[in-house]
Order: C-alpha cells, then structure tokens, then sequence
C-alpha cells in the first residue's frame, strides 16, 4: 500500500482518531504516525475535528483514590509530604476555580449556603492571593424547596458559561437540562445544556455582556432535546436570580 | 473549541516545569470530564479510573511535549485518555457479545447521565453550533459516527450493532465523517 495519497493517508487517521481500527491496524498506523509527519498532521487534524464531540460527555468525578495513585507515581508523595497533606483539603475547593474566588464572594453575600466558615479559608487565601474578583455574571439556581442545586457563572466579557453543580439533578434518560435566561422585559430565551451532575462549561452565543446585561433570572427546565432559538422552555424545576458582580 | 476555564495551557506549562499544584489544578479542571469519556467507550469504572490514572502519569511526563499550536489543550488532554481507553478495550479483546450486551456494570453510571450516543452527537451539534453539519450527514451514518466515536466500537461491532454489513458500516462512517470535515472546515 502507498500512503503518499493524501485522500487515503486522511481516511486513516480519521478512522484512527475515531477508533473504529482493528488493534493491528491501530498499532500500524501508529508506527506510521511516528516516522511520517504527513500521517501524523493528518491525525491531528482530526483529533482537532473531532474533539469537540467529547465536550458534551457529561463529566463524572473520579475517586480520590485516582489522584492519589497518580500523586504516588509521580513522586508527590515522596517529593513533599507537607503537600501531599494539603492535597485533599484543596480537592474539594478546586471546582471553584473557574469561577474562582467570586463564588465565595456570592456565597458570602447571598448567604445561601450555611456552611462552617472554616472551610471557605482556602478560597479566602485564594481571594487575597487575588487581590480582586473579575466582574462576573453570577448565578444560583435553587430548587422547588429552596436548597441551591446550581452555581452558573460567566466573566462579564467572556463566552464561556461554567456551572457547578452542587446536588445532582434527576433527569429522565434520553432528556437534558436546558438552561434559560429570563430577562426582565422579554421571553426567556435558551442559553445552552447544562450537566446533571459535577461541572461543566460551554460557550455561549455571545459575550455575557450582549445576552445577560438585562437578565435579572435564570431557570433550569427538562427538555427533550437542546432547545432552539425562539422556543418555549417547559416547567423549570430550577431558578434563581442572576446578578452583576462588579 | 472553547478553552474550559481555567486556562489550561498555563497550566500544562507550569505541570512541563514540575509546578505539581498547577498539574493538581490541571486535574482537577479536567479529570471529571475525561473520566466521562473514558467511562463512556470503557462502562467500567473500575477500568475507567485506571485509564485516567494511567493518562496523568503520562501527562505528567509528557506535558513539556505539548504544542500548543497544534492543539488546543483539551483536545491533547482527551486523545490521550480516548487513546489509552481504546488501546484498553481492544487489548481485552472484548469484541463479540460482551460489548454488545448493555446490563455491564458501570452501565448504570452512562445511562443515568444521560442517553445514547446519537443523542449525546445530537447534543453536540446543538453546544457547539454545528448543527447544520450533523443535519446533513444521514441519520444511519450520523448513528454509525456516534457508536464509533462515543462507544469505541470498530466497524465490525458497529455491523453487529446496526445488523448491517460491514462495508455498508464503513462506507457510511467514511461518508458521514468527509461530510463532518467538509462542513467544519466551511464553518472555520
């Protein structure tokens, strides 16, 4: 076989990338892969068409065993146990990452979680460490009796959309969590598909600045399938206020 | 693709340089949604976690190799769990019957989330606005694309799945993947 001809070199990788190769063939064209850069850009290139696929996987977190066993493997718990200490005491803070320390800012305002003040001392450190909190749309979606279930958040002139969420939600198989913004003065309108369960992140259609600026709530229904533009969201079975943070 | 926050590359650079914080922080933002995928084409936890492990320990030595113009850091990130989940699940030799079966173990884990490939590919045309691109590829071949890319299946467990010969299988992945490419590449 010649693997000069481009169109079969790509038919290759994309079905390397996509994994439908038997193993020989897989390890073969791995082989390839690493002596010929033309067979190696043309696996990149899908990995790079294809990636996004992956993106809608609702996320699963591991155990702390899995942190641990990498920690050990890669000489963390030899190398300091002074950190190797303090490891499962960040784990549990680290999802607020991504909305950093403004979730605790929220937290603390609204006052919807009542929780010992001790162990927001770590995201505390992380906010003086800060110095300020991006200006941020923030929201929390509580449900039917009042319990937050739900932290969506987005930097002001960001398209990213991150929520965290706090109790998993119960949908039926083959159903999703639509989110919906609520604007003051106009029909909700679909913001995107948010997980049942752990966290997740998607881009939004513009900045938050363009579509949120006059959203004053957000809501959370069960749909059969990602709503489009213009359509009528069913029941929510979340809500909340969704507030400027700056 | 948008990058998730936090930023990834600085911190596949910092984990390049040893910064063990940052590769927890990397982990962190990125282990839940890597393990989903893992679960995903492997229904096993137990096997699942193991793949993820073993993906760290590699991203951990390898992360200095990372190129940030060839790929954007998830995507590095999760070919190399899907790599190693399919290096898994082929070394198992678990084509036949087992993989065909859906009352596995972890089975729960999937089906709980949230439905099937074909609406998990649904889902994705809808999040990332490429929807159009997934309405013209034809529902079989579109079906054939998420059991391949979500479930890990190669041709012949596709066949089995869809009971379609197998050169009818590769022939609608292949067309349904050169119409994904055409569109995604007239979108960019």
């Amino acid at each position: 076989m010649s693997y000069d001809r481009a169109g079969l070199l790509d038919a290759l990788a994309a079905r390397y990338v996509v994994g439908t190769m038997a193993p020989r063939t897989r390890r073969r064209f791995e082989r390839l892969r690493s002596r010929l850069p033309a067979a190696d850009a043309a696996a990149i290139a899908w990995e790079r068409r294809t990636a996004p696929l992956a993106m809608v996987v609702p996320p699963v977190a591991p155990s702390a065993s899995v942190w641990e066993a990498i920690d050990r493997r890669t000489g963390g718990r030899e190398a300091g146990s002074e950190r190797a200490a303090a490891a499962p005491g960040r784990a549990w803070w680290s999802w607020l990452v991504p909305v950093a320390g403004l979730a605790f800012g929220v937290l603390a305002t609204v006052g919807v979680m009542r929780s010992d003040p001790a162990r927001f001392l770590p995201i505390d450190e992380m906010i003086q460490q800060r110095g300020t909190l991006p200006p941020s749309y923030v929201g929390i979606l509580v449900d039917a009796a009042g319990e937050a279930r739900m932290l969506a958040s987005s930097t002001r002139h960001g398209r990213t959309m991150s929520i965290k969420v706090l109790k998993p939600i119960d949908v039926p198989a083959g159903k999703v969590l639509q989110l919906w913004a609520l604007p003051a003065d106009g029909a909700p309108f679909p913001v995107g598909v948010v997980p049942r369960e752990g966290k997740g992140a998607f881009e939004l259609a513009d900045t938050s600045e363009k579509l949120l600026s006059t959203v004053t709530r957000l809501a959370v229904s069960i749909e059969g399938a990602p709503a489009a533009a213009g359509a009528t969201p069913g029941p929510f079975v979340l809500q909340g206020h969704c507030v400027k943070l700056w | 693709m948008p990058a998730p926050p936090p930023p990834l590359a600085p911190l596949l650079a910092r984990t390049a340089l040893g910064d063990r914080a940052a590769f927890r922080v990397l982990y962190d933002a990125t282990a839940p949604s890597l393990l989903g995928v893992a679960l995903r084409i492997l229904r096993d936890r137990a096997r699942a976690e193991d793949v993820l492990q073993e993906a760290f320990v590699n991203v951990w030595h390898r992360a200095g190799s990372y190129r940030e113009s060839a790929s954007a850091p998830m995507t590095w990130l999760t070919t190399i769990v899907r790599n190693r989940a399919l290096d898994v699940l082929r070394s198992e030799g678990r084509h036949g019957a087992d993989s065909l079966t859906d009352d596995e173990d972890g089975m729960r884990d999937i089906e709980d989330a949230d439905g099937d490939p074909a609406t998990l590919l649904e889902r994705a045309g809808d999040a990332l606005a490429i929807r159009g691109c997934l309405d013209a590829i034809e529902g079989v071949q579109r079906q054939c694309l998420a059991l391949a890319y979500y479930r890990g299946f190669t041709h012949a467990e596709v066949a089995a799945h869809l009971g379609s010969p197998i050169g009818s299988v590769k022939v609608w992945l292949r067309r349904g993947l050169e119409k994904l490419e055409r569109c995604l590449e007239r979108k960019a």
